[in-house]
Protein backbone atom coordinates (compact mmCIF):
# COMPACT_ATOMS: atom_id res chain seq x y z
CA UNK A 1 0.00 0.00 0.00
CA UNK A 2 1.29 3.41 -0.92
CA UNK A 3 1.91 5.70 2.04
CA UNK A 4 -0.72 8.35 2.63
CA UNK A 5 0.12 11.86 1.45
CA UNK A 6 1.48 14.15 4.13
CA UNK A 7 -1.55 16.41 4.37
CA UNK A 8 -3.64 13.54 5.75
CA UNK A 9 -1.79 14.07 9.03
CA UNK A 10 -3.94 17.19 9.47
CA UNK A 11 -7.11 15.09 9.05
CA UNK A 12 -8.57 15.86 12.52
CA UNK A 13 -8.50 19.61 11.95
CA UNK A 14 -9.79 19.21 8.39
CA UNK A 15 -12.69 17.02 9.56
CA UNK A 16 -13.63 19.54 12.25
CA UNK A 17 -13.54 22.40 9.76
CA UNK A 18 -15.64 20.45 7.25
CA UNK A 19 -18.20 19.70 9.98
CA UNK A 20 -18.50 23.42 10.70
CA UNK A 21 -19.06 24.15 7.02
CA UNK A 22 -21.60 21.33 6.75
CA UNK A 23 -23.55 22.81 9.65
CA UNK A 24 -23.56 26.23 8.01
CA UNK A 25 -24.81 24.65 4.76
CA UNK A 26 -27.60 22.89 6.66
CA UNK A 27 -28.46 26.23 8.23
CA UNK A 28 -28.62 27.97 4.86
CA UNK A 29 -30.92 25.26 3.46
CA UNK A 30 -33.32 25.32 6.39
CA UNK A 31 -32.72 28.43 8.48
CA UNK A 32 -33.63 28.39 12.17
CA UNK A 33 -33.99 24.65 12.06
CA UNK A 34 -34.91 23.08 15.37
CA UNK A 35 -34.10 19.60 14.15
CA UNK A 36 -31.93 18.67 17.11
CA UNK A 37 -31.22 15.16 15.86
CA UNK A 38 -29.82 16.36 12.57
CA UNK A 39 -27.74 19.22 13.96
CA UNK A 40 -26.35 17.56 17.08
CA UNK A 41 -25.97 14.31 15.12
CA UNK A 42 -23.88 15.96 12.39
CA UNK A 43 -21.69 17.62 14.99
CA UNK A 44 -21.24 14.44 16.96
CA UNK A 45 -20.36 12.39 13.88
CA UNK A 46 -17.82 15.00 12.75
CA UNK A 47 -16.27 15.25 16.21
CA UNK A 48 -16.04 11.51 16.69
CA UNK A 49 -14.55 11.12 13.19
CA UNK A 50 -11.89 13.68 14.12
CA UNK A 51 -11.30 11.87 17.42
CA UNK A 52 -10.95 8.55 15.61
CA UNK A 53 -8.55 10.12 13.11
CA UNK A 54 -6.41 11.55 15.89
CA UNK A 55 -6.34 8.25 17.79
CA UNK A 56 -5.57 6.39 14.57
CA UNK A 57 -2.70 8.71 13.68
CA UNK A 58 -1.27 8.46 17.18
CA UNK A 59 -1.51 4.66 17.28
CA UNK A 60 0.01 4.20 13.84
CA UNK A 61 3.01 6.24 14.88
CA UNK A 62 2.58 9.44 12.84
CA UNK A 63 3.77 11.41 15.82
CA UNK A 64 7.15 9.72 16.10
CA UNK A 65 10.44 10.87 14.58
CA UNK A 66 9.69 14.55 14.95
CA UNK A 67 6.26 14.30 13.41
CA UNK A 68 5.04 15.40 10.00
CA UNK A 69 5.67 18.98 8.92
CA UNK A 70 3.38 20.29 6.22
CA UNK A 71 2.93 23.64 4.45
CA UNK A 72 6.59 24.47 4.83
CA UNK A 73 6.66 23.67 8.53
CA UNK A 74 3.70 25.89 9.39
CA UNK A 75 1.77 22.85 10.62
CA UNK A 76 3.58 20.20 12.64
CA UNK A 77 1.65 17.06 13.52
CA UNK A 78 3.48 15.17 16.24
CA UNK A 79 2.68 13.20 19.35
CA UNK A 80 1.81 16.25 21.40
CA UNK A 81 -0.52 17.77 18.83
CA UNK A 82 -2.37 14.46 18.41
CA UNK A 83 -2.56 13.91 22.17
CA UNK A 84 -4.14 17.31 22.64
CA UNK A 85 -6.43 16.89 19.64
CA UNK A 86 -7.77 13.82 21.42
CA UNK A 87 -8.53 15.99 24.48
CA UNK A 88 -10.23 18.68 22.41
CA UNK A 89 -12.40 16.32 20.39
CA UNK A 90 -13.40 14.28 23.46
CA UNK A 91 -14.51 17.42 25.27
CA UNK A 92 -16.29 18.69 22.16
CA UNK A 93 -18.14 15.37 21.85
CA UNK A 94 -19.29 15.53 25.50
CA UNK A 95 -20.34 19.15 25.08
CA UNK A 96 -22.29 18.32 21.94
CA UNK A 97 -24.12 15.50 23.69
CA UNK A 98 -25.01 17.81 26.57
CA UNK A 99 -26.09 20.64 24.28
CA UNK A 100 -28.66 18.37 22.68
CA UNK A 101 -30.91 18.81 25.71
CA UNK A 102 -29.66 22.19 26.80
CA UNK A 103 -30.61 23.84 23.50
CA UNK A 104 -34.08 22.33 23.15
CA UNK A 105 -36.36 24.98 21.68
CA UNK A 106 -33.59 27.47 20.83
CA UNK A 107 -33.64 29.11 17.43
CA UNK A 108 -29.97 29.40 16.55
CA UNK A 109 -28.86 25.82 17.10
CA UNK A 110 -27.00 25.43 13.80
CA UNK A 111 -24.94 28.53 14.51
CA UNK A 112 -24.20 27.27 17.99
CA UNK A 113 -22.84 23.95 16.80
CA UNK A 114 -20.99 25.59 13.91
CA UNK A 115 -19.28 27.96 16.34
CA UNK A 116 -18.35 25.07 18.63
CA UNK A 117 -16.83 23.24 15.67
CA UNK A 118 -14.94 26.32 14.47
CA UNK A 119 -13.52 26.84 17.95
CA UNK A 120 -12.48 23.17 18.09
CA UNK A 121 -10.81 23.56 14.69
CA UNK A 122 -8.90 26.51 16.12
CA UNK A 123 -7.79 24.38 19.05
CA UNK A 124 -6.60 21.56 16.78
CA UNK A 125 -4.64 24.12 14.73
CA UNK A 126 -3.14 25.61 17.86
CA UNK A 127 -1.94 22.17 18.92
CA UNK A 128 -0.09 21.69 15.65
CA UNK A 129 1.12 25.24 15.04
CA UNK A 130 4.67 25.39 13.73
CA UNK A 131 5.01 29.17 13.58
CA UNK A 132 3.91 32.17 15.58
CA UNK A 133 1.81 33.29 12.60
CA UNK A 134 -0.32 30.16 12.83
CA UNK A 135 -0.37 30.47 16.61
CA UNK A 136 -1.96 33.90 16.36
CA UNK A 137 -4.42 33.01 13.60
CA UNK A 138 -5.63 29.86 15.39
CA UNK A 139 -5.70 31.74 18.70
CA UNK A 140 -8.23 34.11 17.11
CA UNK A 141 -10.10 31.26 15.43
CA UNK A 142 -10.64 29.87 18.91
CA UNK A 143 -11.33 33.19 20.63
CA UNK A 144 -13.87 34.76 18.28
CA UNK A 145 -16.37 31.86 18.33
CA UNK A 146 -15.88 31.62 22.10
CA UNK A 147 -16.94 35.23 22.65
CA UNK A 148 -20.05 34.64 20.59
CA UNK A 149 -20.84 31.36 22.33
CA UNK A 150 -20.64 32.91 25.79
CA UNK A 151 -23.20 35.50 24.65
CA UNK A 152 -25.43 32.80 23.20
CA UNK A 153 -28.28 33.55 25.64
CA UNK A 154 -28.79 36.97 24.10
CA UNK A 155 -31.59 38.04 26.43
CA UNK A 156 -29.88 36.89 29.59
CA UNK A 157 -28.03 39.71 31.30
CA UNK A 158 -25.50 37.40 32.91
CA UNK A 159 -24.61 35.81 29.59
CA UNK A 160 -24.12 39.17 27.86
CA UNK A 161 -22.11 40.60 30.72
CA UNK A 162 -19.90 37.51 30.79
CA UNK A 163 -19.30 37.76 27.07
CA UNK A 164 -18.44 41.45 27.31
CA UNK A 165 -15.85 40.81 30.00
CA UNK A 166 -14.44 37.89 28.07
CA UNK A 167 -14.20 40.06 24.96
CA UNK A 168 -12.57 42.96 26.78
CA UNK A 169 -9.86 40.85 28.38
CA UNK A 170 -9.51 38.69 25.28
CA UNK A 171 -9.08 41.57 22.85
CA UNK A 172 -6.54 43.21 25.15
CA UNK A 173 -4.53 40.04 25.59
CA UNK A 174 -4.55 39.22 21.88
CA UNK A 175 -3.18 42.70 21.20
CA UNK A 176 -0.47 42.09 23.81
CA UNK A 177 0.29 38.68 22.30
CA UNK A 178 0.58 40.19 18.83
CA UNK A 179 2.90 42.94 20.03
CA UNK A 180 5.03 40.33 21.77
CA UNK A 181 5.17 38.31 18.54
CA UNK A 182 6.25 41.42 16.64
CA UNK A 183 9.12 42.00 19.08
CA UNK A 184 10.23 38.38 18.82
CA UNK A 185 10.10 38.73 15.04
CA UNK A 186 12.19 41.86 15.29
CA UNK A 187 14.85 40.02 17.28
CA UNK A 188 14.94 36.78 15.29
CA UNK A 189 13.82 37.77 11.80
CA UNK A 190 11.34 34.95 11.40
CA UNK A 191 8.06 33.58 12.67
CA UNK A 192 8.53 29.84 12.30
CA UNK A 193 9.72 28.07 15.42
CA UNK A 194 12.81 26.73 13.63
CA UNK A 195 13.96 30.19 12.56
CA UNK A 196 13.31 31.61 16.00
CA UNK A 197 15.18 28.79 17.72
CA UNK A 198 18.10 29.19 15.32
CA UNK A 199 18.46 32.96 15.72
CA UNK A 200 17.38 33.60 19.27
CA UNK A 201 20.78 33.02 20.83
CA UNK A 202 22.99 35.31 18.79
CA UNK A 203 20.81 38.38 18.55
CA UNK A 204 22.22 40.42 21.40
CA UNK A 205 18.92 42.24 21.89
CA UNK A 206 18.14 40.67 25.24
CA UNK A 207 15.94 43.49 26.54
CA UNK A 208 13.62 43.53 23.55
CA UNK A 209 13.50 39.75 23.44
CA UNK A 210 12.66 39.64 27.15
CA UNK A 211 9.73 42.02 26.75
CA UNK A 212 8.53 40.07 23.72
CA UNK A 213 8.69 36.73 25.54
CA UNK A 214 6.84 38.15 28.54
CA UNK A 215 4.11 39.58 26.32
CA UNK A 216 3.70 36.26 24.51
CA UNK A 217 3.45 34.61 27.92
CA UNK A 218 0.73 37.11 28.84
CA UNK A 219 -1.31 36.12 25.81
CA UNK A 220 -1.11 32.46 26.77
CA UNK A 221 -1.95 33.28 30.39
CA UNK A 222 -5.25 34.64 29.10
CA UNK A 223 -6.12 31.45 27.23
CA UNK A 224 -5.19 29.25 30.16
CA UNK A 225 -6.99 31.56 32.65
CA UNK A 226 -3.82 32.05 34.68
CA UNK A 227 -2.93 35.06 36.75
CA UNK A 228 -2.69 37.94 35.74
CA UNK A 229 -5.26 37.43 32.94
CA UNK A 230 -7.70 35.27 34.88
CA UNK A 231 -10.25 38.00 35.63
CA UNK A 232 -12.52 36.98 32.81
CA UNK A 233 -12.72 33.33 33.85
CA UNK A 234 -15.12 33.42 36.82
CA UNK A 235 -17.44 35.82 35.02
CA UNK A 236 -17.38 34.01 31.68
CA UNK A 237 -17.82 30.56 33.20
CA UNK A 238 -20.63 31.73 35.48
CA UNK A 239 -22.57 33.63 32.85
CA UNK A 240 -22.10 31.33 29.87
CA UNK A 241 -24.51 28.48 29.07
CA UNK A 242 -23.42 25.41 31.08
CA UNK A 243 -22.02 23.33 28.20
CA UNK A 244 -20.03 26.33 26.97
CA UNK A 245 -18.52 26.81 30.43
CA UNK A 246 -17.44 23.18 30.26
CA UNK A 247 -16.00 23.68 26.79
CA UNK A 248 -14.05 26.83 27.68
CA UNK A 249 -12.75 25.69 31.03
CA UNK A 250 -11.49 22.34 29.74
CA UNK A 251 -10.72 22.39 26.03
CA UNK A 252 -9.91 26.05 25.57
CA UNK A 253 -7.61 25.98 28.58
CA UNK A 254 -5.83 22.90 27.25
CA UNK A 255 -5.38 24.69 23.92
CA UNK A 256 -3.67 27.58 25.67
CA UNK A 257 -1.38 25.14 27.42
CA UNK A 258 -0.40 23.15 24.35
CA UNK A 259 0.63 26.25 22.49
CA UNK A 260 2.54 27.53 25.52
CA UNK A 261 4.32 24.16 25.85
CA UNK A 262 5.35 24.19 22.24
CA UNK A 263 6.35 27.83 21.89
CA UNK A 264 8.39 27.87 25.07
CA UNK A 265 10.14 24.54 24.65
CA UNK A 266 10.65 24.51 20.86
CA UNK A 267 10.91 28.15 19.79
CA UNK A 268 12.33 29.93 22.82
CA UNK A 269 13.97 26.90 24.36
CA UNK A 270 15.76 26.37 27.63
CA UNK A 271 19.00 27.83 26.23
CA UNK A 272 17.85 31.42 26.62
CA UNK A 273 16.94 30.97 30.27
CA UNK A 274 20.28 32.42 31.35
CA UNK A 275 19.35 35.78 29.79
CA UNK A 276 15.53 35.67 29.67
CA UNK A 277 14.47 33.53 32.61
CA UNK A 278 11.00 32.47 31.53
CA UNK A 279 11.10 29.41 33.78
CA UNK A 280 11.20 31.74 36.78
CA UNK A 281 8.23 33.64 35.35
CA UNK A 282 6.28 30.38 35.14
CA UNK A 283 7.24 29.46 38.70
CA UNK A 284 5.82 32.74 39.98
CA UNK A 285 2.71 32.34 37.81
CA UNK A 286 2.15 28.75 38.93
CA UNK A 287 2.31 29.58 42.62
CA UNK A 288 0.19 32.73 42.41
CA UNK A 289 -2.36 31.07 40.12
CA UNK A 290 -2.92 27.96 42.21
CA UNK A 291 -3.04 29.86 45.50
CA UNK A 292 -5.35 32.60 44.27
CA UNK A 293 -7.64 30.15 42.51
CA UNK A 294 -8.00 27.91 45.53
CA UNK A 295 -8.52 30.66 48.09
CA UNK A 296 -11.09 32.40 45.90
CA UNK A 297 -12.88 29.09 45.27
CA UNK A 298 -13.10 28.42 49.01
CA UNK A 299 -15.07 31.63 49.59
CA UNK A 300 -17.76 31.11 46.96
CA UNK A 301 -21.42 30.30 47.59
CA UNK A 302 -22.24 29.74 43.96
CA UNK A 303 -21.23 26.27 42.78
CA UNK A 304 -20.53 27.28 39.20
CA UNK A 305 -18.35 30.16 40.35
CA UNK A 306 -16.56 27.85 42.76
CA UNK A 307 -15.80 25.53 39.85
CA UNK A 308 -14.60 28.51 37.80
CA UNK A 309 -12.06 29.45 40.47
CA UNK A 310 -11.15 25.81 40.97
CA UNK A 311 -10.29 25.65 37.28
CA UNK A 312 -7.99 28.65 37.79
CA UNK A 313 -6.35 26.69 40.60
CA UNK A 314 -6.00 23.59 38.42
CA UNK A 315 -4.30 25.73 35.76
CA UNK A 316 -1.74 26.54 38.44
CA UNK A 317 -0.96 22.84 38.87
CA UNK A 318 -0.56 22.35 35.13
CA UNK A 319 1.81 25.33 34.96
CA UNK A 320 4.24 23.23 37.02
CA UNK A 321 4.93 21.46 33.73
CA UNK A 322 6.72 24.58 32.50
CA UNK A 323 7.83 25.87 35.90
CA UNK A 324 9.83 22.76 36.81
CA UNK A 325 11.83 22.57 33.58
CA UNK A 326 15.60 22.53 33.64
CA UNK A 327 15.85 20.08 36.54
CA UNK A 328 16.83 17.08 34.47
CA UNK A 329 13.34 15.58 34.35
CA UNK A 330 11.95 17.76 31.59
CA UNK A 331 10.12 15.10 29.61
CA UNK A 332 8.55 13.54 32.69
CA UNK A 333 7.37 16.85 34.15
CA UNK A 334 5.90 18.07 30.90
CA UNK A 335 4.39 14.68 30.11
CA UNK A 336 2.67 14.50 33.50
CA UNK A 337 1.39 18.01 32.98
CA UNK A 338 -0.15 16.87 29.69
CA UNK A 339 -1.64 13.81 31.36
CA UNK A 340 -3.16 15.95 34.08
CA UNK A 341 -4.75 18.11 31.39
CA UNK A 342 -6.30 15.04 29.79
CA UNK A 343 -7.73 13.76 33.07
CA UNK A 344 -8.81 17.28 33.91
CA UNK A 345 -10.48 17.49 30.50
CA UNK A 346 -12.87 14.73 31.51
CA UNK A 347 -13.44 15.46 35.19
CA UNK A 348 -13.84 19.21 34.79
CA UNK A 349 -16.07 18.91 31.73
CA UNK A 350 -18.20 16.44 33.63
CA UNK A 351 -18.49 18.76 36.63
CA UNK A 352 -19.59 21.69 34.50
CA UNK A 353 -22.02 19.49 32.59
CA UNK A 354 -23.56 18.49 35.92
CA UNK A 355 -24.06 22.22 36.54
CA UNK A 356 -25.67 22.40 33.09
CA UNK A 357 -27.98 19.59 34.21
CA UNK A 358 -28.85 21.58 37.34
CA UNK A 359 -29.53 24.62 35.17
CA UNK A 360 -31.73 22.47 32.97
CA UNK A 361 -33.72 21.47 36.06
CA UNK A 362 -33.63 25.07 37.25
CA UNK A 363 -32.81 24.17 40.84
CA UNK A 364 -30.65 27.17 41.69
CA UNK A 365 -26.97 27.89 41.82
CA UNK A 366 -25.75 27.88 45.41
CA UNK A 367 -24.46 25.02 47.53
CA UNK A 368 -27.65 25.09 49.59
CA UNK A 369 -29.76 24.54 46.46
CA UNK A 370 -28.00 21.19 45.99
CA UNK A 371 -29.05 19.94 49.43
CA UNK A 372 -30.48 16.46 49.27
CA UNK A 373 -30.17 16.21 45.52
CA UNK A 374 -28.59 12.78 45.94
CA UNK A 375 -31.91 11.18 46.79
CA UNK A 376 -33.64 12.65 43.76
CA UNK A 377 -31.00 12.10 41.10
CA UNK A 378 -28.64 9.48 42.53
CA UNK A 379 -26.83 8.55 39.31
CA UNK A 380 -25.95 12.11 38.31
CA UNK A 381 -24.96 12.94 41.87
CA UNK A 382 -22.74 9.88 42.07
CA UNK A 383 -21.03 11.02 38.89
CA UNK A 384 -20.62 14.53 40.30
CA UNK A 385 -19.08 13.07 43.46
CA UNK A 386 -16.54 11.23 41.31
CA UNK A 387 -15.63 14.50 39.57
CA UNK A 388 -15.29 16.42 42.82
CA UNK A 389 -13.17 13.77 44.53
CA UNK A 390 -11.03 13.32 41.46
CA UNK A 391 -10.49 17.07 41.12
CA UNK A 392 -9.51 17.19 44.79
CA UNK A 393 -7.05 14.35 44.23
CA UNK A 394 -8.72 11.54 46.14
CA UNK A 395 -8.10 8.14 44.54
CA UNK A 396 -11.57 7.70 43.11
CA UNK A 397 -10.62 9.04 39.69
CA UNK A 398 -7.62 9.61 37.48
CA UNK A 399 -7.08 13.02 39.05
CA UNK A 400 -5.32 11.41 41.98
CA UNK A 401 -2.72 9.65 39.87
CA UNK A 402 -2.05 12.55 37.53
CA UNK A 403 -1.62 14.97 40.43
CA UNK A 404 0.53 12.48 42.33
CA UNK A 405 2.89 11.90 39.44
CA UNK A 406 2.97 15.57 38.46
CA UNK A 407 3.99 16.66 41.95
CA UNK A 408 6.34 13.68 42.18
CA UNK A 409 8.01 14.68 38.93
CA UNK A 410 8.43 18.23 40.24
CA UNK A 411 10.10 16.86 43.39
CA UNK A 412 12.32 14.64 41.27
CA UNK A 413 13.39 17.67 39.24
CA UNK A 414 14.49 19.39 42.44
CA UNK A 415 11.52 21.73 42.78
CA UNK A 416 10.27 20.29 46.06
CA UNK A 417 9.04 23.72 47.25
CA UNK A 418 6.85 24.01 44.17
CA UNK A 419 5.36 20.59 44.90
CA UNK A 420 4.93 21.45 48.57
CA UNK A 421 2.91 24.57 47.78
CA UNK A 422 0.86 22.57 45.28
CA UNK A 423 0.12 19.89 47.90
CA UNK A 424 -0.95 22.49 50.48
CA UNK A 425 -3.26 23.98 47.88
CA UNK A 426 -4.57 20.57 46.98
CA UNK A 427 -5.46 19.87 50.61
CA UNK A 428 -7.21 23.24 50.86
CA UNK A 429 -9.21 22.43 47.74
CA UNK A 430 -10.66 19.37 49.50
CA UNK A 431 -12.77 21.75 51.59
CA UNK A 432 -14.76 23.28 48.79
CA UNK A 433 -14.97 20.16 46.64
CA UNK A 434 -16.32 18.16 49.56
CA UNK A 435 -18.87 20.89 50.28
CA UNK A 436 -20.65 19.89 47.08
CA UNK A 437 -20.56 16.21 47.99
CA UNK A 438 -21.84 16.94 51.49
CA UNK A 439 -24.68 19.09 50.20
CA UNK A 440 -25.79 16.43 47.76
CA UNK A 441 -25.70 13.40 50.04
CA UNK A 442 -25.72 14.46 53.69
CA UNK A 443 -27.89 17.56 53.88
CA UNK A 444 -31.65 17.42 54.10
CA UNK A 445 -33.52 18.89 51.17
CA UNK A 446 -35.00 22.18 52.35
CA UNK A 447 -37.75 22.79 49.85
CA UNK A 448 -40.28 21.17 47.61
CA UNK A 449 -37.97 20.88 44.66
CA UNK A 450 -39.23 18.78 41.79
CA UNK A 451 -37.07 17.40 39.05
CA UNK A 452 -38.75 17.10 35.69
CA UNK A 453 -37.38 14.32 33.60
CA UNK A 454 -33.94 12.90 33.17
CA UNK A 455 -32.60 14.37 29.90
CA UNK A 456 -30.88 11.66 27.90
CA UNK A 457 -28.09 13.64 26.26
CA UNK A 458 -26.96 15.42 29.41
CA UNK A 459 -27.08 12.22 31.41
CA UNK A 460 -25.11 10.32 28.79
CA UNK A 461 -22.44 13.02 28.71
CA UNK A 462 -22.12 13.25 32.50
CA UNK A 463 -21.97 9.48 32.95
CA UNK A 464 -19.54 9.01 30.07
CA UNK A 465 -17.24 11.61 31.62
CA UNK A 466 -17.48 9.89 35.01
CA UNK A 467 -16.76 6.45 33.56
CA UNK A 468 -13.69 7.74 31.73
CA UNK A 469 -12.51 9.55 34.86
CA UNK A 470 -12.67 6.32 36.85
CA UNK A 471 -11.22 4.19 34.04
CA UNK A 472 -8.22 6.49 33.86
CA UNK A 473 -6.95 4.90 37.09
CA UNK A 474 -6.34 1.44 35.62
CA UNK A 475 -5.55 2.88 32.19
CA UNK A 476 -3.24 5.55 33.52
CA UNK A 477 -0.02 4.25 31.98
CA UNK A 478 -1.81 3.79 28.70
CA UNK A 479 -2.30 7.57 28.62
CA UNK A 480 0.82 8.72 30.44
CA UNK A 481 3.32 6.86 28.27
CA UNK A 482 2.37 8.55 24.98
CA UNK A 483 2.32 11.87 26.82
CA UNK A 484 5.85 11.45 28.16
CA UNK A 485 7.04 10.24 24.74
CA UNK A 486 5.43 13.24 23.07
CA UNK A 487 7.00 15.59 25.62
CA UNK A 488 10.41 13.94 25.20
CA UNK A 489 10.26 14.60 21.45
CA UNK A 490 10.19 18.36 22.11
CA UNK A 491 13.57 18.61 23.83
CA UNK B 1 16.52 55.53 5.45
CA UNK B 2 14.83 56.02 8.80
CA UNK B 3 16.54 53.85 11.43
CA UNK B 4 14.40 51.04 12.81
CA UNK B 5 14.56 52.47 16.35
CA UNK B 6 12.26 55.31 15.38
CA UNK B 7 9.62 52.88 14.13
CA UNK B 8 9.92 51.02 17.38
CA UNK B 9 9.43 54.23 19.35
CA UNK B 10 6.38 55.13 17.26
CA UNK B 11 4.83 51.70 17.76
CA UNK B 12 5.58 51.67 21.48
CA UNK B 13 3.93 55.08 21.74
CA UNK B 14 0.85 53.89 19.86
CA UNK B 15 0.70 50.77 22.02
CA UNK B 16 0.71 52.90 25.14
CA UNK B 17 -1.99 55.20 23.74
CA UNK B 18 -4.17 52.15 23.15
CA UNK B 19 -3.44 50.72 26.58
CA UNK B 20 -4.24 54.06 28.20
CA UNK B 21 -7.56 54.15 26.37
CA UNK B 22 -8.44 50.66 27.56
CA UNK B 23 -7.61 51.42 31.16
CA UNK B 24 -9.40 54.77 31.39
CA UNK B 25 -12.41 54.75 29.07
CA UNK B 26 -15.75 53.24 30.01
CA UNK B 27 -17.34 53.21 26.60
CA UNK B 28 -17.22 49.74 25.03
CA UNK B 29 -16.84 51.18 21.52
CA UNK B 30 -13.89 53.34 22.53
CA UNK B 31 -12.44 50.20 24.08
CA UNK B 32 -12.63 48.41 20.72
CA UNK B 33 -10.97 51.39 19.02
CA UNK B 34 -8.16 51.33 21.59
CA UNK B 35 -7.55 47.66 20.88
CA UNK B 36 -7.35 48.50 17.18
CA UNK B 37 -4.67 51.08 17.94
CA UNK B 38 -2.67 48.46 19.83
CA UNK B 39 -2.95 46.02 16.93
CA UNK B 40 -1.84 48.77 14.55
CA UNK B 41 1.20 49.35 16.72
CA UNK B 42 2.16 45.70 16.29
CA UNK B 43 1.62 46.01 12.52
CA UNK B 44 4.04 48.94 12.34
CA UNK B 45 6.60 46.76 14.07
CA UNK B 46 6.03 43.92 11.64
CA UNK B 47 6.46 46.09 8.57
CA UNK B 48 9.48 47.93 9.96
CA UNK B 49 11.24 44.75 11.04
CA UNK B 50 10.36 43.12 7.76
CA UNK B 51 12.20 45.93 5.96
CA UNK B 52 15.07 45.69 8.43
CA UNK B 53 15.51 41.95 8.01
CA UNK B 54 14.92 42.03 4.27
CA UNK B 55 12.27 39.30 4.24
CA UNK B 56 8.57 39.51 3.57
CA UNK B 57 7.32 37.39 6.48
CA UNK B 58 6.38 40.36 8.63
CA UNK B 59 4.61 42.24 5.86
CA UNK B 60 2.50 39.24 4.90
CA UNK B 61 1.66 38.54 8.53
CA UNK B 62 0.57 42.14 9.05
CA UNK B 63 -2.00 41.59 6.26
CA UNK B 64 -3.24 38.58 8.22
CA UNK B 65 -3.58 40.58 11.38
CA UNK B 66 -5.48 43.38 9.64
CA UNK B 67 -8.05 40.81 8.52
CA UNK B 68 -8.19 39.26 11.98
CA UNK B 69 -8.62 42.68 13.61
CA UNK B 70 -11.59 43.31 11.35
CA UNK B 71 -13.12 39.98 12.35
CA UNK B 72 -12.54 40.75 16.00
CA UNK B 73 -14.31 44.09 15.70
CA UNK B 74 -17.22 42.44 13.90
CA UNK B 75 -17.75 40.02 16.79
CA UNK B 76 -17.05 42.79 19.28
CA UNK B 77 -19.66 45.10 17.85
CA UNK B 78 -22.18 42.27 17.90
CA UNK B 79 -21.53 41.83 21.61
CA UNK B 80 -21.73 45.58 22.21
CA UNK B 81 -25.10 45.51 20.44
CA UNK B 82 -26.55 42.87 22.77
CA UNK B 83 -25.00 44.78 25.66
CA UNK B 84 -26.92 47.86 24.56
CA UNK B 85 -30.16 45.89 24.29
CA UNK B 86 -29.82 44.39 27.76
CA UNK B 87 -28.37 47.28 29.72
CA UNK B 88 -29.60 50.27 27.67
CA UNK B 89 -26.10 51.62 27.24
CA UNK B 90 -22.54 50.83 26.16
CA UNK B 91 -20.85 51.70 29.46
CA UNK B 92 -18.73 48.72 30.47
CA UNK B 93 -19.09 49.50 34.17
CA UNK B 94 -22.89 49.26 33.96
CA UNK B 95 -22.73 45.53 33.31
CA UNK B 96 -21.78 44.47 36.83
CA UNK B 97 -24.43 42.07 38.05
CA UNK B 98 -21.84 39.47 39.00
CA UNK B 99 -19.48 40.20 41.85
CA UNK B 100 -16.17 38.76 42.89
Amino acid sequence: MAPLPDWTAAAPAILLGLTAIALLIIDSISPRSKNRNLLAGTTLVGTLAALAAAVGLLVTGTGTNGGVAIYGGQIVVDGMSLFFTIIFTSVAALVTLASYDYLAGENEQAEYYALVMLATTGMAMMASAGSLALVFVSFELLSLPSYALVAFLKDNRGSVEASLKYLLVGALSSAILLYGISLVYGVTGGLSFETIAANIQNSGLTGMLGIGVLMVLGGFAFKTASVPFHFWAPEAYEGAPGPISAFLSSASKAAGFVVAFRVFTVAFGLDIVSSVDWVLAFQVLAIVTMTLGNFAAATQDNVKRMLAYSSVGQAGYVLIGLAALGGGQDALVLGMSMTHLLVYGFMNTGAFLFIALAEHWDIGRTFADYNGLGSQAPIACAAMSVFMLSLAGIPLGGGFLSKYFLFGAAVGAGFWWLAAIAIVNSVLSLYYYLRVVRAMWFEESNGDRTIEGYPLGLYTAVIAAAVVTVLLIPAFNFVADPAVDAAAALF
Amino acid sequence: MVPVQYYLLLSAGLFCVGLFGILTRRNALVFLMSVEIMLTAANINFVAFSFQHGNLTGQVFSLFTIALAAAEVAVGIGIVLVLYRNFRGVDVTEAATMRW
